[in-house]
C-alpha cells in the first residue's frame, strides 16, 4: 500500500481529516435505494453525433428526430443554453434508456426516452440519493424533469409485468 | 439478474458502514481528492454495492470489494478532474492482506498511532507534522525539525516503511 494511503489513514485516525458526518449518512442512506428484483441497465456507446452536434441545445425537436429519436428537453431557468450537456445511453434485455442532462451551476435538468416505446401503465422514476421524481412517459417514451441536485443519478423504468430496470448510477457534476 | 438475493437488512447495512466507512474515506483521500470528490467516490462504492450485491460471491471479502471499488471510483473522478496527486500511479496495489488496508476502525486507528509513538526521532515528529499540519511545506518542516530540506523526502519514506513493518509484525 502506498505511502499516500498510509498518511491518509493516519490523518483519518488522528481526526485531522475526519470523515464528514454526511458521508456516513449517505452511506447509510444507500440502503434505501435498493430496488428488490430490479435489473441493471449498463452504459452503452451512443452513436457519434452528426456534424454540428445533436442540436440539443439550439436545434429543434425535428432536427433531432431527423437524426434519431432523442429525448425532448425542458431546460429550466438559469441553465445557460450554451452550458454543458451530456448524452447517455443504458441498455439491458432489449430495453434502452436514453438520458440527456444539462448541467447548470446549481442543479441539472434531464430529458430522456425509453425505447421501445413503453406500454400503458409505465412510469419512470428519476432518482438521486436525495430526490426521487416520478414521470409518466409520453406515447413515444419521452420524459423530462428539472432542478435535480448535482451528484449521482439513476433512472428506473417500471413496466407492468416486468421487473424494474434501473440504469447504473452515473455522476453528474459540472 | 435480480440483485436483491440475500440483500442485508438495514441493521446489517449500518454495520457495514461503521466497519468499512473510515477505510473507504482514507482510500479516497489518499488519491488526493477534495473532501467533496472523496465523498462522491465513497458514495459511489455504496451505490455499486446496492447494484451488485448479488455478484459479491465471498462476503468475507466485502471490505476488500468496497475498498477496491472506492479506489476505482476515486481514480475515475480524479482523472475527470485532472488533479490527481502528481506521480500517483493509475492503480495502487490491491489492499488484500495489507495490514494497514485491513485496519482503520476506531480501535485500529489507535493502534496505528500507538505504532507511530514507538518510532524513533525524527520519524515520530516528522509523521506527526506531516499528518497534523499537511499544509506545512518542506521548508517549514525543515525549520521545525532542524533537518536539511533535501533529507525530508527520503526520511519520510524510511519512516513510513518502518511504520508498515511494525504493523506487519503486530499482525503476525
Amino acid at each position: 500500500m502506498s505511502d499516500d494511503y498510509l498518511l491518509a489513514a493516519l490523518r483519518v485516525a488522528a481526526g485531522t481529516d475526519p470523515m464528514p458526518a454526511r458521508v456516513a449518512a449517505d452511506a447509510r442512506g444507500a440502503f434505501g435505494l435498493h430496488l428488490p428484483g430490479a435489473v441493471t441497465a449498463t452504459p452503452v456507446a451512443v452513436p457519434p453525433a452528426p456534424a454540428g452536434g445533436y442540436g440539443t441545445r439550439s436545434g429543434t425537436r425535428a432536427d433531432r428526430r431527423s437524426y434519431q429519436d432523442l429525448p425532448t428537453r425542458i431546460w429550466s431557468d438559469g441553465c445557460p443554453l450554451d452550458g454543458e450537456s451530456r448524452l447517455l445511453r443504458f441498455a439491458v434485455d432489449g430495453l434502452t434508456i436514453d438520458v440527456e442532462v444539462a448541467i447548470c451551476d446549481s442543479h441539472f435538468d434531464l430529458a430522456g426516452q425509453v425505447h421501445p416505446a413503453p406500454g400503458e401503465g409505465t412510469r419512470v422514476e428519476i432518482r438521486t440519493p436525495y430526490v426521487s421524481k416520478v414521470r409518466y412517459p409520453s406515447e413515444a417514451g419521452e420524459f423530462a424533469t428539472t432542478g435535480l441536485p448535482h451528484g449521482w443519478l439513476s433512472v428506473v423504468c417500471h413496466r407492468p409485468a416486468h421487473p424494474p430496470v434501473a440504469t447504473r448510477w452515473h455522476r453528474v457534476r459540472p | 439478474m435480480p440483485y436483491d438475493h440475500g440483500f442485508p437488512d438495514e441493521i446489517a447495512w449500518r454495520g457495514l458502514v461503521e466497519r468499512f466507512g473510515y477505510r473507504m474515506w482514507a482510500v479516497a483521500r489518499a488519491y488526493g481528492l477534495s473532501p467533496s470528490d472523496a465523498a462522491d467516490a465513497v458514495q459511489a462504492a455504496w451505490l455499486r454495492l446496492v447494484e451488485n450485491y448479488h455478484s459479491v460471491r465471498d462476503l468475507d471479502r466485502l471490505g476488500a470489494w468496497l475498498v477496491t471499488t472506492t479506489r476505482h471510483e476515486a481514480i475515475r473522478i480524479g482523472k475527470k478532474r485532472g488533479d490527481q496527486l502528481p506521480g500517483l500511479p493509475d492503480d495502487l496495489p490491491a489492499s488484500d492482506g495489507d495490514p494497514v488496508a485491513v485496519m482503520l476502525t476506531e480501535d485500529e486507528g489507535r493502534r496505528l498511532w500507538a505504532a507511530v509513538d514507538t518510532l524513533r526521532e525524527p520519524c515520530r515528529s516528522l509523521l506527526r507534522l506531516l499528518v497534523t499540519a499537511p499544509e506545512a511545506g518542506y521548508a517549514q518542516i525543515s525549520r521545525r525539525l532542524d533537518m536539511p530540506i533535501g533529507s525530508i523526502g527520503p526520511t519520510r519514506g524510511r519512516c513510513l516503511k518502518r511504520l508498515r513493518s511494525i504493523m506487519e509484525e503486530q499482525q503476525r
